[in-house]
């Protein structure tokens, strides 16, 4: 596949949610490009719409304004599963809660997303990847059998398995010690390079956010610097 | 389906079937229901085909009224194969002391049994038993008569003016179940004696059977064509594949109606199956989302766990049929000697097949809504916990649409009788939807009425009418299990009260046969002595009575294999016709006029409107009956509505004098009396009315009443199968909030509630939607119930109170008890490790 776009372009993004108490602003009028292999920060206090421009950006859910093109394709023209499909082997995500499946080994979640994108010799890239995070002996392990650190490490492995042009990662060390934290960004920080993808890192770390190439600050949905 | 799908699917499954309990139940117990009464009605018919030959006595059976079978027939006969013949009749037994009691002789030739044997106590040989020694005919009798004569064996009684000697207790027939109901304890004598004793002269109502067994080898269907060419044609002609069809339709009719009663309970059951699903589902969603977050597409998500719901809905259907093929064959062989139908009790395909596809359709209809929500789960739920997927029309609520139809079809395919199957179903459906109406409109008024409560009540009435809302969940599944009991429960209780209070205030408590039509004055005096008072026309009734068919309707002969087989008994055997001159009180005319009561012209026909519906006769038709040997042309003048169960003139054939001219009719005579004038006449009527026969009504209801009693029992107990469904779902939304409910007691002991409290927010909570469900069940119960007893039954409706309170006391006591339950175990838990784990 060709990269000859940037991977993540967002224009006058806006987000407004229903609730019970009426209609929030989430996001209002956000403007972000992301290029191919930059390391993307962006940075908040809590509520500030971080978690939710990642969700729209990926994909994950539509924005009520504004525009998102992935890869050159405009996100709007497509249906749930066709942004799943543009998603797949291309856009990867982390999540602070890791969300690894359950029921599946430690091998197995970072096998599944190349099983859906019908890869062959899923379960060997998942090994290899699973050695590179350090957990080779732990891919029979089920998720609720490994620490919250070696969790992340999974999710990682799974979420760079593929290969993909752009990873996004939600605040991926804010339910880790601080031990934990490091290491798994390090982690992180190095598989990119290796892989040269781009990053979109969602942090109130401010060290955290420093490693990037650039960081976007927002305030009540808006972007109030960028770096 | 995929590869991929598979995988994923099994992976996911490995977390066993914890949340699927209720789900497995629900279904299982459905299945269950409809597969134990599917193979128990197989084995039934098995068991009936096993022993065709010995029920019907031969492989043929041939059987005719008031007279007996001529030389040529005998001779036609006998060219073919062992006969044996055998005639019955109904006389009035008296012991020497003068007890008096009606009886079903039968008398029999030394061939008889053809096949199987008669069971005898006190006798080894039937013949032996029944010969004729030093001129007294033996007789081999069933118990009751021997206790209500005071008779034992070796003691002599009269029947009419034949004298028997008791050599036996007969125990059972081979072919009693092809011979139906009888009005007394049952004699069997020799066929000479029953001739000797006057039973057998022509027009009076005795009939004859020749059963007739095949050298082996020869077709059945060509002998009896044979036959039927040679033979009269008012013989009735039977053979081994349908020795006893009214058994066969009551077994299919019970088969369908226990069937009925799983489908409903799978009905019922599908609100836990769907709970059940919706609940697992929720629980998947943040695993459903990052699937979706990974690039899965909606329908590998469908699918992924479309298989899971698939193999758990197997597993379900598997142990419902495990269950309905077992039960069966335990029950069987515990009861196999007491009953009174011969039975091959075995684990047969065709009834467990068409369980397990009830089961597998149920299981879809129910489900399939719940995973077009998984499709659609947006995967931006990651993000945020409350969004969920949306229901919107796609291939899954086409798939539940069409498996809910399926349902339907195949209930109403595989019914006896369609019609009534397709209205019982719409019942369901209406009745399901009504009480899923209810259930939201309670939810919804519980909200509004909170804001007005305080305390306990409050909590009680903010968790009805939240999302997980048992009132909306578990009462329509309750409300459906007691309307199906309530249904039952009503409609046993009217008939009851019909045979065993309404029918002995109409009805005639005494019915008179054989009265010689010559001496009618002197038998009207001998009852009003007995009766101590004079007769009149409202407590004494006495017309001429004759049995007869109609064998041609405006001169073309009717062929009752073609008319609606509810609308055939008028014209496939001899039924009771009269001759009255002027119209009788009631007569019911519904069309034209009754004749003068001194017309003399040619005959003239009042015809009861149903039996006149078979063969679409109309005023003015002819019509022709075959009575008394011989066919007789009449127009009918009058069409009328009898009313068979009253005291009256209830022959569905009156006849003008005029066309039994010339013929000493006899008389038949009902009677309105008191136990004590019962008693009186049967003992008054001995020696001068000896071949009188005096049949009580009171008896025929007793016996009646005893069989409903014993009945009563079985099928509330099937019904309450359907009941039982309900509970479960109580259970599963009890189940499926306990986490929730364990939560929110930790938050309300922190704010400081005190057991008692939360415990009764708990009961009312639950004790509402019982009460609703209950009150809505019986209603539905009441409506369904009142159109089967007043239209279907014609009885009259009487309403069990007792029966109603129980009922509705019973669902709000049962779902109270859920909520204490619910609320011991939320209470049960500390508080503080309650509320770390959120």
């Amino acid at each position: 596949m060709s990269e000859a776009f940037d991977p993540l372009v967002l224009e006058a993004i806006s987000l407004t949610l229903p609730s019970a108490a009426g209609p929030v602003e989430i996001l209002r009028g956000l403007d972000v490009r992301v290029r191919s292999g930059e390391r993307v920060a962006l940075v908040g206090p809590s509520g500030c719409g971080k978690s939710s421009l990642i969700a729209v950006a990926a994909g994950l859910e539509r924005p009520t304004g504004g525009k998102v093109v992935l890869f050159g394709q405009d996100l709007a023209g497509l249906d749930e599963d066709g942004r799943a499909r543009l998603r797949r082997g291309r856009v990867s995500l982390v999540f602070q809660g890791f969300h690894l499946l359950p029921n599946m080994t430690a091998e197995e979640n970072v096998a599944a997303p190349l099983e859906i994108a019908r890869t062959p010799g899923a379960t060997e890239t998942a090994r290899v990847w699973l050695d590179r995070v350090g957990l080779a002996a732990r891919g029979r392990h089920y998720p609720h059998q490994l620490s919250g650190g070696e969790q992340q490490r999974v999710a990682l492995a799974r979420a760079l398995a593929c290969r993909p042009a752009l990873l996004f990662a939600d605040e991926p060390t804010g339910n880790l010690d601080a031990a934990n934290a490091g290491h798994v960004a390090d982690l992180m920080f190095d598989l990119v390079a290796q892989t040269g993808a781009a990053l979109v890192l969602v942090t109130h770390d401010e060290t955290l956010a420093a490693r990037a190439d650039r960081a976007v600050r927002l305030r009540d949905g808006r972007v109030v610097e960028a770096a | 389906m995929t590869p991929l799908s598979l995988r994923f699917a099994g992976r996911e499954l490995r977390a066993g079937v914890r949340g699927f309990r209720i789900f497995l139940a629900c279904l299982a117990l459905g299945v269950a229901a409809i597969a134990a009464a599917g193979s128990t009605a197989e084995a039934f018919r098995r068991g009936l085909a096993s022993q065709a030959s010995e029920i019907l006595g031969g492989d043929l059976a041939f059987s005719i009224g008031q007279r007996q079978f001529t030389r040529p027939e005998r001779d036609a006969l006998a060219a073919r194969g062992r006969v044996s013949f055998s005639v019955a009749t109904i006389a009035m037994a008296q012991a020497p002391d003068g007890e008096r009691r009606l009886i079903q002789m039968r008398g029999v030739n030394t061939a008889y049994p053809l096949a199987g044997q008669v069971t005898l106590q006190g006798a080894t040989s039937l013949q032996a038993a029944i010969a004729t020694r030093d001129g007294v005919a033996g007789a081999v009798v069933e118990q009751p008569l021997l206790d209500r004569l005071r008779l034992k064996l070796g003691d002599r009684f009269v029947a009419g003016n034949l004298p028997l000697i008791v050599r036996g207790v007969l125990m059972g027939e081979p072919d009693r179940l092809s011979r139906g109901f009888a009005l007394g304890p049952r004699v069997i004598t020799n066929i000479a004696a029953v001739e000797q004793g006057g039973f057998l002269a022509p027009g009076l109502p005795f009939g004859e059977t020749a059963r007739l067994a095949l050298p082996p080898g020869t077709p059945l269907e060509a002998a009896k064509a044979d036959l039927k060419r040679v033979l009269d044609p008012r013989v009735r002609v039977r053979d081994r594949e349908d020795a006893a069809p009214g058994i066969h339709r009551l077994i299919d009719q019970l088969e369908y109606f226990l069937g009925f009663i799983g489908l409903a309970s799978l009905v019922a059951g599908g609100l836990g199956v769907f709970g059940a699903v919706s609940a697992y589902l929720e629980v998947r969603k943040p695993v459903i989302a990052t699937l979706k977050a990974l690039g899965a597409e909606g329908a590998l998500v469908r699918d992924i766990y479309l298989i899971q719901i698939g193999l758990l809905a197997g597993l379900g259907v598997a142990i419902g049929l495990g269950i309905g093929a077992m039960a069966p064959l335990i029950l069987g062989a515990l009861v196999q000697d007491k009953l009174p139908i011969p039975a091959l009790f075995a684990v047969y395909p065709g009834p467990l097949a068409k369980a397990a596809a009830f089961g597998l359709l149920s299981a879809a209809a129910f489900s399939l809504a719940p995973l077009g929500r998984a499709r659609s789960t947006p995967p931006a739920s990651l993000f945020r916990s409350d969004l969920s997927g949306t229901l919107k029309l796609g291939p899954e609520i086409v798939g539940a649409v069409l498996a809910a139809a399926g349902l339907a079809a195949l209930a109403v395919a595989t019914a006896p009788t369609p019609l009534a199957a397709a209205i019982m179903i719409a019942g369901v459906v209406v009745a399901f939807g009504l009480l899923w109406a209810l259930g939201w409109g309670a939810a919804i008024l519980a909200g509004r009425a909170r804001a007005g409560a305080r305390g306990p009540l409050r909590i009680g009435l903010a968790n009805l009418a939240g999302p997980h809302s048992a009132a909306r969940t578990a009462s329509p599944a309750i409300g459906l299990g007691v309307a199906l009991l309530a249904a039952v429960v009503l409609i046993q209780s009217s008939l009851l009260a019909q045979v065993s209070e309404v029918a002995p205030r109409t009805a005639p408590a005494l019915v008179f046969t054989d009265i010689p039509g010559e001496r009618t004055a002197e038998f009207d005096a001998a009852v009003a002595r007995a009766f101590g008072q004079p007769l009149t026309p409202k407590t004494y009734l006495r017309e001429p009575f004759v049995t007869g068919r109609i064998t041609r309707v405006r001169g073309a002969p009717v062929d009752p294999a073609r008319l609606p087989r509810a609308e055939r008994w008028a014209y496939d055997s001899d039924i009771s016709m009269s001759a009255i001159a002027a119209e009788p009180d009631g007569a019911g005319i519904v069309e034209g006029r009754w004749w003068p009561a001194a017309y003399a012209g040619p005959p003239l026909l009042a015809l009861d409107v149903k039996a006149a519906k078979g063969a679409r006769i109309k005023l003015g038709d002819t019509v022709t009956l075959s009575a008394l040997g011989r066919d007789i042309e009449a127009r009918v003048a009058v069409l009328r509505k009898v009313d068979f169960g009253g005291f009256g003139a209830s022959f569905p054939l009156v006849l003008t004098p005029s066309a039994f001219a010339g013929a000493d009719l006899r008389q038949v005579a009902i009677a309105k009396a008191s136990k004590a004038q019962e008693a009186a006449v049967i003992q008054a009527l001995g020696p001068a009315f000896p071949q009188v026969n005096v049949i009580s009504v009171r008896e025929q209801l007793e016996a009646a009443t005893d069989l409903f009693d014993r009945l009563a029992l079985a099928v509330r107990g099937a019904a309450a199968v359907a009941a039982l469904a309900g509970l479960l779902v109580l259970t599963g939304a009890i189940a499926a909030r306990a986490r929730a409910r364990t939560r929110e007691a930790a938050i309300l002991k922190v704010l400081g509630a005190s057991r008692a409290q939360i415990l009764a927010a708990y009961v009312l909570e639950y004790g509402v939607v019982g009460l609703i469900a209950g009150a809505a069940g019986v209603a539905l119960g009441y409506a369904a119930a009142w159109p089967v007893v007043v239209k279907v039954f014609k009885a009259q409706w009487s309403l069990d109170w007792a029966g109603v309170a129980a009922l509705l006391a019973a669902a709000a006591l049962v779902s109270g008890v859920g909520g204490l339950l619910a609320a011991f175990q939320a209470l049960s838990k500390r508080p503080a490790p309650a509320l770390r784990a959120d």
